[in-house]
C-alpha cells in the first residue's frame, strides 16, 4: 500500500470536518464511531509496515525546508502506535464522557442565563429543544479537534525534518489550547492559556535551536543534518535549546508548572491524552533531536539528565502524596515517571535507552488507563476528591481491575509492561555506571531503584482511597460504568499485560535501533 | 529423550515442570469465567487445578529422588538474548511438592472456610494465582522468571491480606487504641495489604540491583549458565561488588521472608482469611524467601573452589536468621491474637531456616546445614499449616480472633484439640515423635558442629529460641483449650449458638497433616538421612560442593547408639531441655493454671516492662513508621506548602503579572483620538525617510 503514513496523519485532518457534520446531523453516536472508524483505519495502516521494519515516505516540499517526510523506524514507531491506540480507543471512552459534560456546561449555561432573565419565566421548554442541538454542536466540535489532536501527535513523532517536526509540534497544541478552554473544569480558559502559554514558550525555545542548526548546516532534514554534521560553535547552544524547549513539554521539575493545572482541569479523555500520549512526545525530541543529532552534546549531557530525571521522580512523587484530587495526583505521578524517562534517556546505554522508550510505552497504558478509570468515577460518581470516595470495588468492578492493571503497571510491577520498561531502564544505569566506574552514577541508579517505592506508596495509597475502606453512605447506588468506558479500558488493560509477559512485540523494534544508535 | 511440543523441543518430564506452575494460573484465568456459570463450580476448578498441579509434581518425584535433572528453555526476549526457561533439579521439585500439597490441602480447607463469602471468585483467583507465582518461583531457571513469581506472591499477598477490603472493624487486627511511641498498632485489612506490598518491595529493589549486578558481569540471568562459567565472580570479586550483590539479593529474601528488619509486614498479614494466612506462610511466600537462599547458598558456596570467600555473605544470613528467630519468638509469648502468636512463630522459624542455611556456608560440611534448613522448611510447612488452618477453625466458630476470647473448649473441638497438640508439639519441638523436633535438632547440630567462631553465640541464641517457642505455643494452647470458658462464649452460647467442631472439609485437611508430622516424625531421622543423602548427591552433581562423610558422625557413633546413631549428643541435650523447660514452665502458666500469668506480670516492675517492651514489638514498628511515614509524609506536606505553592506557582504569577502590566501600558497607547495617530504616524514617516537617505 502506498502514502501509508500520509493518509494515516492526513486523513484525521481532511476528515475531521466530516465528524463535526455528521454530529450536527446525527448526533453524538454517529460522530463517535466515525471518529473510531477513521482512527481504528489509521492505526491499523500504520502498524502493518512497523513489522517488515524501517519504512519511510518523502514528498516535495519547499527549497527553503527541505523534504516532507515520514519515518516510522524502531524509534517512532512504539510512539506512534501509543498515540493511535490510545487515541483509537479515547473517541469511544469520549462519547458517554463528553455528552454528560457537555450536558452540564448547557446547564450551567441555562442557569446564569435564567438568573439574567430574573423575571421567573419557565425556560424548560427551549431547555429541552436547545440541549440537544446544543450538544451535537459541541460534540462535533469536540471531535474534530479530537482527530486533529491526534494527527497533530502522530506527525511529531513521523517527522523527517526540524520544520516539519516543529510545525506539527504545534498542530497538536492548537486543539489541545481549545479542547481545554471549551471543555475543561474550574478556570478553564485561563488554565487552556496557561497551557498553551508555556508549552509555546518551550517551542519557541525549540525553534531558536532549530533555525539556528538549519541555517547553519544549510538544510532542516534530519539525514542531511546527520550527514554535514552541525558547526562546533553552535553545538552548545543547540542542545541547551533542544534540552530546556523539551524539557517543558516533559513538564521536567521547575519546568511543570502548567501540567498539574492543565492535566487536572482538561476533560478527562483529553486528559488520558495528553499525559501519557502528549508529554511523552518530549522524550521523543531527546531521542530523535538530541541523542541522534548530537551524539557529542548527548554525552556531555547525559548526566545532567540522569540527575534532572531523579530529581523529577522525586519531586513528582512526593507531590503526588499529598493531592486529593485524583487527576491531579495522576498529574503530579506523570511528572515522575516523565522523571523516568529523562532518567532513562540521560543512562547513555543502549538498554537504558530502551528500557526509556519503553516507559513511554507503559506510562501511556498505564497513565491511560488511570485516567480512564478517574473519568469513570467522575461520570459515576461526580466527585474527584479523595476524601469523598472510598469503598467502590464491589460497586465498579471492571473499573477497578482495570485501574489496578494501570496501576501495577505504573508501580513496575510484573507481568506488567511497566516492569519490562523499569528493568530495562535501571540496569542500563547500572551498566553504564559499572563502565565509567562512576559513583555520582551508582548512586543515582540506586535512588532510581527506590525511587520505585516511593511510586508504590502514592499509587497504592490512592488505589485505597478511591476503591478499598468504608463506603460512603451517598455512594451506595453507584453503578458500574457504560460499556463505551470499561471495553476501552479492557482493551489498555490487556495490552499491557501482553507486553508484559512478551515485551519482544515492541522490544524487537527498539533494541536493535537503540544498538545502533549507541553503537553497541 | 527429546519430544516435540508445539515445535518445540522438550526433554522428558519438562511438560510436567511447566505444568506445575502453568496450571495454577490457567485455573487463575478460567476462574473469573466459571463463575459466570456457577459460583460453587469455581470451588471445584480451584481444588482440581491444585490437585493436578500437586500430582504432576510428584510425578517427578521418583526421577528427583535419583538425581535428575529437568533443564528446558523456550525463547523469550529474543532481543537480548534472555530466554525462559525450567530448572527442575532435586531442590526444585521437593519444593513443588511441599508447595503443591499443601497448597491443594489449604483449597479444600477454604471450601469450607469461605463458603457463602459473596466475594469468592475474586478469593479463588487470587489463591490461584499465588500458588502459581510460588511455583514459578520454585521452578524458574532464571532471575528475571523468578522475579515476576517473586512480585506474583507480592501482589497477591496485597490482594489477599486486604481481602475484606471494606475494612470492617472484624476484621482488623491489633488491640483498638493499642498505641507504642505514638503510633497506632491497630491495622485495617487494606493498610496492611499496602504495608506488606511496599514492605516486600524494598527487599525486592534490593533484590533488583543484586539481579542487575551479577547479570552486568555475567550476561546471563540463568542459573546453570551461572554455575558453569564463574569467570563473572572472578571479575565481580576483584572489583569487591560481589559479596554486595550477594547480600542485595538476600535482602529479597529478607524482605519475602519477613526476617529483620524487614519482619514487621508478616504480624498485619493477619487481616486475611486464615486459609490465605496458612498459604503465606506454610506454603508460599514467606517460603520464597527462604527457597531463594537454598537456590543460591551452593552457587555462591561453590565459588571457593576458585578461591573466593563468601563468608561475610553466610554470617549475614546466619545472625538476620538468628535475631529474627529471637525477637519474634519473644514477641509471640506475649500476644493475645491466636494467629499473630501463629505469624511470630513463623517469622521466628524462618529465622531457624535462614540461620541453617546461613552456617551450612560458614561450616565445612555445606551439606548438613543446607539439610537440616530444608528439613526445617518442610516440617514447618506440615504443622504450620495445620496449625493456621485449626486456628481459622476456632475463629471461625468462636468469632474472635483474641485467645482470651475462647478458653475451655477442649471438649466441644476434640478434633481441633487433638490435631492441635500434634501439630503444637512438632512446633516446640517434642522429642522423638515429631519432625519438628529432628529438623529443630539437625539445626542445632549443624550450628554447634559448623567450628565457626560465631557458632556458640548462635547457638545460645537458638536455644533460647526454642525455650521460648515450647512456651508460647503451650500458652496457646493452654489459653484456648484449657480452662474456664471465656464470657465472650458464655454470651455465645446464652444467645443459643452452640459451639461445636468444624465441618469436615475444615478438619481433615489439618487432621492430615497433623497426624503426618507425627507419621513423618517417627521415622524422621529416616527421613532426614533421606534428604541428606539427596542433597550430598545433588551439591556434588551441580555445584561440585564433596562433603566429608567421614569427620562428622565418628565422634557421635561413640557415644549415642540405636536408633540414635549419628545424632549429635549436645544438640540433642539442648533440644531435650529446650523443649522441657518451655513447656514446663507454659504448662505452670496455662495448662495447670497454678499461677496467674496476669497478676505474675504486673507483679514485678521488670517483668511488666519485659511484657510491654515485647507486646510493642520492641518498638521496631514504631520507629519505621517514624521513619519511613510519618516523616516523609511531614517533609513532602512542606514542600507542597512552601515550594510548590509558593515558588512553583509564583513563575506562573510573574508571567501573568508580567503580560497584564504590558497590556495596560500597551493599553495606554490606543487613545482612539485620530490626532495624536497622526502624529505618530507622521513621526514614523520622518524616521523611515531619514534612515533610507542617511
Amino acid at each position: 500500500m502506498q502514502y501509508v503514513l500520509l493518509q494515516a496523519v492526513f486523513l484525521p485532518l481532511l476528515l475531521s470536518p466530516v465528524a463535526y457534520v455528521l454530529a450536527r446531523k446525527y448526533g453524538p453516536n454517529s460522530a463517535t464511531w466515525f471518529t473510531f472508524g477513521l482512527l481504528l483505519y489509521c492505526t491499523t495502516i500504520m502498524i502493518a509496515p512497523v513489522f517488515s521494519g524501517t519504512y519511510e515516505e518523502h514528498f516535495p516540499w519547499t527549497k527553503l525546508f527541505g523534504e516532507f517526510g515520514f519515518l516510522l523506524d524502531g524509534l517512532a514507531s512504539p510512539f506512534a502506535i501509543i498515540i493511535y491506540v490510545l487515541s483509537t480507543v479515547l473517541a469511544l471512552y469520549s462519547k458517554p464522557y463528553m455528552v454528560r459534560k457537555i450536558t452540564e456546561q448547557f446547564e450551567e449555561r441555562m442557569h446564569k442565563q435564567n438568573q439574567l432573565i430574573a423575571d421567573g419565566q419557565s425556560t424548560a421548554m427551549i431547555e429541552s429543544s436547545g440541549l440537544k442541538g446544543y450538544v451535537n454542536n459541541q460534540i462535533g466540535i469536540y471531535f474534530a479537534l479530537f482527530l486533529v489532536f491526534a494527527m497533530g501527535m502522530l506527525g511529531t513523532v513521523l517527522a523527517t525534518n526540524l520544520i516539519e517536526f516543529y510545525v506539527f509540534f504545534e498542530v497538536m497544541l492548537i486543539p489541545g489550547f481549545f479542547l481545554i478552554a471549551l471543555y475543561g473544569y474550574g478556570a478553564r480558559r485561563r488554565i487552556a492559556l496557561l497551557f498553551f502559554f508555556w508549552t509555546h514558550v518551550g517551542a519557541v525555545v525549540l525553534l531558536l535551536g532549530f533555525l539556528a542548526i538549519g541555517l547553519n548546516v544549510g538544510s532542516f532534514d534530519f539525514s542531511a543534518i546527520k550527514e554535514h554534521g552541525i558547526p562546533p560553535n553552535i553545538l552548545t547552544f543547540a542542545a541547551i535549546a533542544i534540552i530546556l524547549g523539551l524539557g517543558v513539554k516533559l513538564a521536567a521539575f521547575i519546568f511543570h508548572i502548567w501540567l498539574p493545572y492543565a492535566h487536572a482541569e482538561a476533560p478527562t479523555p483529553i486528559s488520558a491524552l495528553l499525559s501519557p500520549a502528549m508529554i511523552g512526545i518530549g522524550g521523543y525530541g531527546l531521542f530523535r533531536l538530541l541523542v541522534m543529532l548530537l551524539p557529542g552534546q548527548y554525552e556531555h549531557f547525559a548526566l545532567f539528565l540522569n540527575l534532572w530525571g531523579l530529581v523529577t521522580i522525586f519531586y513528582g512523587g512526593i507531590m503526588a502524596l499529598m493531592q486529593d484530587d485524583i487527576k491531579r495526583l495522576f498529574a503530579y505521578s506523570s511528572i515522575s515517571q516523565m522523571g523516568y524517562l529523562i532518567f532513562g534517556i540521560g543512562s547513555s546505554s543502549a538498554l537504558g535507552l530502551s528500557g526509556a522508550e519503553m516507559m513511554y510505552v507503559s506510562h501511556g497504558l498505564g497513565k491511560g488507563l488511570l485516567f480512564m478509570m478517574a473519568g469513570a468515577i467522575i461520570l459515576q460518581v461526580g466527585t474527584r476528591s479523595m476524601t469523598k470516595l472510598g469503598g467502590l470495588a464491589g460497586k465498579m468492578p471492571i473499573t477497578a481491575v482495570c485501574a489496578m492493571i494501570g496501576a501495577l503497571t505504573i508501580m513496575g510491577v510484573p507481568p506488567t509492561s511497566g516492569f519490562m520498561g523499569e528493568w530495562t531502564l535501571f540496569y542500563g544505569a547500572l551498566q553504564t555506571a559499572l563502565q565509567q566506574g562512576s559513583t555520582i552514577r551508582m548512586i543515582t541508579f540506586g535512588l532510581g531503584l527506590v525511587s520505585t517505592v516511593l511510586t508504590m506508596a502514592y499509587i497504592l495509597w490512592m488505589i485505597k482511597r478511591v476503591f478499598f475502606g468504608k463506603l460512603p453512605e451517598n455512594l451506595s447506588n453507584t453503578k458500574e460504568a457504560s460499556w463505551y468506558i470499561t471495553a476501552p479500558m479492557m482493551v489498555l488493560a490487556g495490552f499491557s499485560i501482553v507486553v508484559g509477559i512478551y515485551p519482544d512485540i515492541f522490544f524487537k523494534q527498539i533494541i536493535p535501533f537503540m544498538n545502533g544508535v549507541m553503537g553497541v | 529423550m527429546a519430544t516435540e511440543f508445539f515445535g518445540l523441543p522438550l526433554e522428558a518430564g519438562a511438560m510436567n515442570v511447566w505444568a506445575i506452575w502453568i496450571l495454577p494460573f490457567f485455573a487463575a484465568l478460567i476462574i473469573p469465567g466459571v463463575a459466570k456459570f456457577s459460583k460453587r463450580g469455581t470451588d471445584g476448578v480451584a481444588v482440581a487445578f491444585a490437585l493436578m498441579s500437586a500430582i504432576s509434581a510428584s510425578t517427578l518425584l521418583p526421577a528427583a529422588l535419583q538425581g535428575h535433572e529437568i533443564h528446558d528453555q523456550i525463547p523469550w526476549i529474543s532481543s537480548i538474548g534472555i530466554k525462559a526457561g525450567i530448572l527442575g533439579d532435586p531442590l526444585a521439585i521437593l519444593m513443588a511438592n511441599v508447595v503443591g500439597w499443601i497448597s491443594f490441602l489449604i483449597m479444600v480447607y477454604s471450601t469450607g472456610y469461605m463458603k457463602g463469602d459473596k466475594d469468592i471468585t475474586r478469593f479463588w483467583f487470587w489463591m490461584m494465582f499465588f500458588v502459581g507465582s510460588m511455583q514459578l518461583i520454585v521452578l524458574s531457571d532464571n532471575f528475571l522468571q523468578l522475579f515476576f513469581g517473586w512480585e506474583g506472591v507480592g501482589l497477591a499477598s496485597y490482594a489477599l491480606i486486604g481481602f475484606w477490603y471494606l475494612d470492617k472493624k472484624k476484621d482488623h487486627v491489633g488491640t483498638e487504641g493499642h498505641t507504642a511511641l505514638g503510633i497506632s498498632q491497630y491495622y485495617s485489612p487494606t493498610h496492611a495489604g499496602i504495608k506488606a506490598f511496599i514492605m516486600t518491595k524494598v527487599g525486592d529493589v534490593m533484590m533488583l540491583a543484586g539481579m542487575f549486578l551479577i547479570f552486568a558481569f555475567a550476561g546471563t540471568f540463568g542459573f546453570r549458565e551461572l554455575t558453569h562459567d564463574t569467570a563473572w565472580a572472578t571479575s565481580m570479586a576483584s572489583q569487591n561488588l560481589l559479596i554486595p550483590a550477594a547480600v542485595l539479593l538476600f535482602g529479597g529474601a529478607i524482605g519475602k521472608s519477613a526476617q529483620f528488619p524487614l519482619n514487621e509486614w508478616l504480624l498485619e498479614a493477619m487481616t486475611g482469611p486464615t486459609s490465605v494466612s496458612a498459604l503465606i506462610h506454610a506454603a508460599t511466600m514467606v517460603k520464597a524467601g527462604v527457597f531463594l537462599v537454598a537456590r543460591l547458598g551452593p552457587l555462591f558456596f561453590a565459588l571457593a573452589a576458585i578461591g573466593i570467600n563468601m563468608d561475610q555473605f553466610f554470617e549475614v544470613i546466619a545472625w538476620v536468621g538468628a535475631i529474627t528467630a529471637f525477637l519474634l519468638a519473644t514477641q509471640g509469648m506475649v500476644s493475645p491474637e491466636i494467629k499473630k502468636v501463629l505469624a511470630y512463630s513463623t517469622g521466628s522459624q524462618i529465622g531457624y531456616m535462614m540461620m541453617a542455611l546461613g552456617i551450612a556456608g560458614l561450616s565445612r560440611q555445606f551439606v548438613d546445614g543446607y539439610t537440616a534448613g530444608f528439613f526445617h522448611l518442610i516440617s514447618h510447612a506440615m504443622f504450620k499449616a495445620s496449625l493456621f488452618m485449626a486456628a481459622g477453625s476456632l475463629l471461625h466458630v468462636v468469632g474472635s480472633r483474641f485467645m482470651t476470647d475462647m478458653g475451655g473448649l477442649r471438649q466441644h473441638m476434640r478434633k481441633t484439640y487433638a490435631f492441635m497438640w500434634a501439630a503444637g508439639l512438632a512446633l516446640m519441638g517434642a522429642p522423638f515423635i515429631t519432625t519438628g523436633f529432628w529438623s529443630k535438632d539437625a539445626i542445632f547440630a549443624a550450628v554447634y558442629e559448623s567450628g565457626n567462631v560465631w557458632a556458640l553465640p548462635i547457638f545460645s541464641l537458638a536455644l533460647v529460641t526454642a525455650i521460648i517457642t515450647a512456651f508460647y505455643t503451650t500458652r496457646m494452647i493452654g489459653m484456648v483449650f484449657f480452662g474456664n470458658k471465656s464470657k465472650h462464649i458464655e454470651k455465645m452460647e446464652k444467645e443459643g449458638h452452640h459451639i461445636h467442631e468444624a465441618s469436615a472439609s475444615m478438619w481433615v485437611p489439618y487432621g492430615i497433616l497433623a497426624v503426618l508430622t507425627i507419621g513423618i516424625g517417627i521415622i524422621g531421622l529416616t527421613a532426614e538421612h533421606g534428604i541428606h543423602r539427596l542433597f550430598t548427591e545433588y551439591l556434588a552433581n551441580s555445584f561440585g560442593i564433596q562433603s566429608h562423610v567421614e569427620t562428622v558422625s565418628t565422634q557421635s557413633e561413640s557415644i549415642l547408639g540405636g536408633f540414635l546413631s549419628g545424632v549429635n549428643p549436645v544438640a540433642l541435650m539442648a533440644s531435650l531441655t529446650a523443649f522441657a523447660v518451655g513447656f514446663g514452665l507454659g504448662y505452670i502458666f496455662y495448662i495447670g493454671r497454678f499461677v496467674d500469668p496476669v497478676k505474675f506480670v504486673n507483679s514485678n516492675l521488670f517483668f511488666y516492662a519485659i511484657h510491654k517492651f515485647f507486646l510493642n514489638r520492641w518498638y521496631l514498628n514504631s520507629i519505621i513508621y517514624w521513619c519511613f511515614v510519618v516523616a516523609p509524609l511531614y517533609f513532602a506536606r512542606g514542600t507542597w506548602r512552601y515550594f510548590e505553592s509558593i515558588v512553583i506557582d509564583g513563575l506562573n504569577r510573574g508571567p501573568e503579572k508580567a503580560i497584564a502590566v504590558g497590556a495596560r501600558i500597551v493599553q495606554g497607547t490606543q487613545t482612539g483620538i485620530s490626532q495624536s495617530y497622526l502624529y505618530v504616524f507622521g513621526a514614523g514617516i520622518l524616521l523611515i525617510l531619514l534612515l533610507l537617505f542617511i
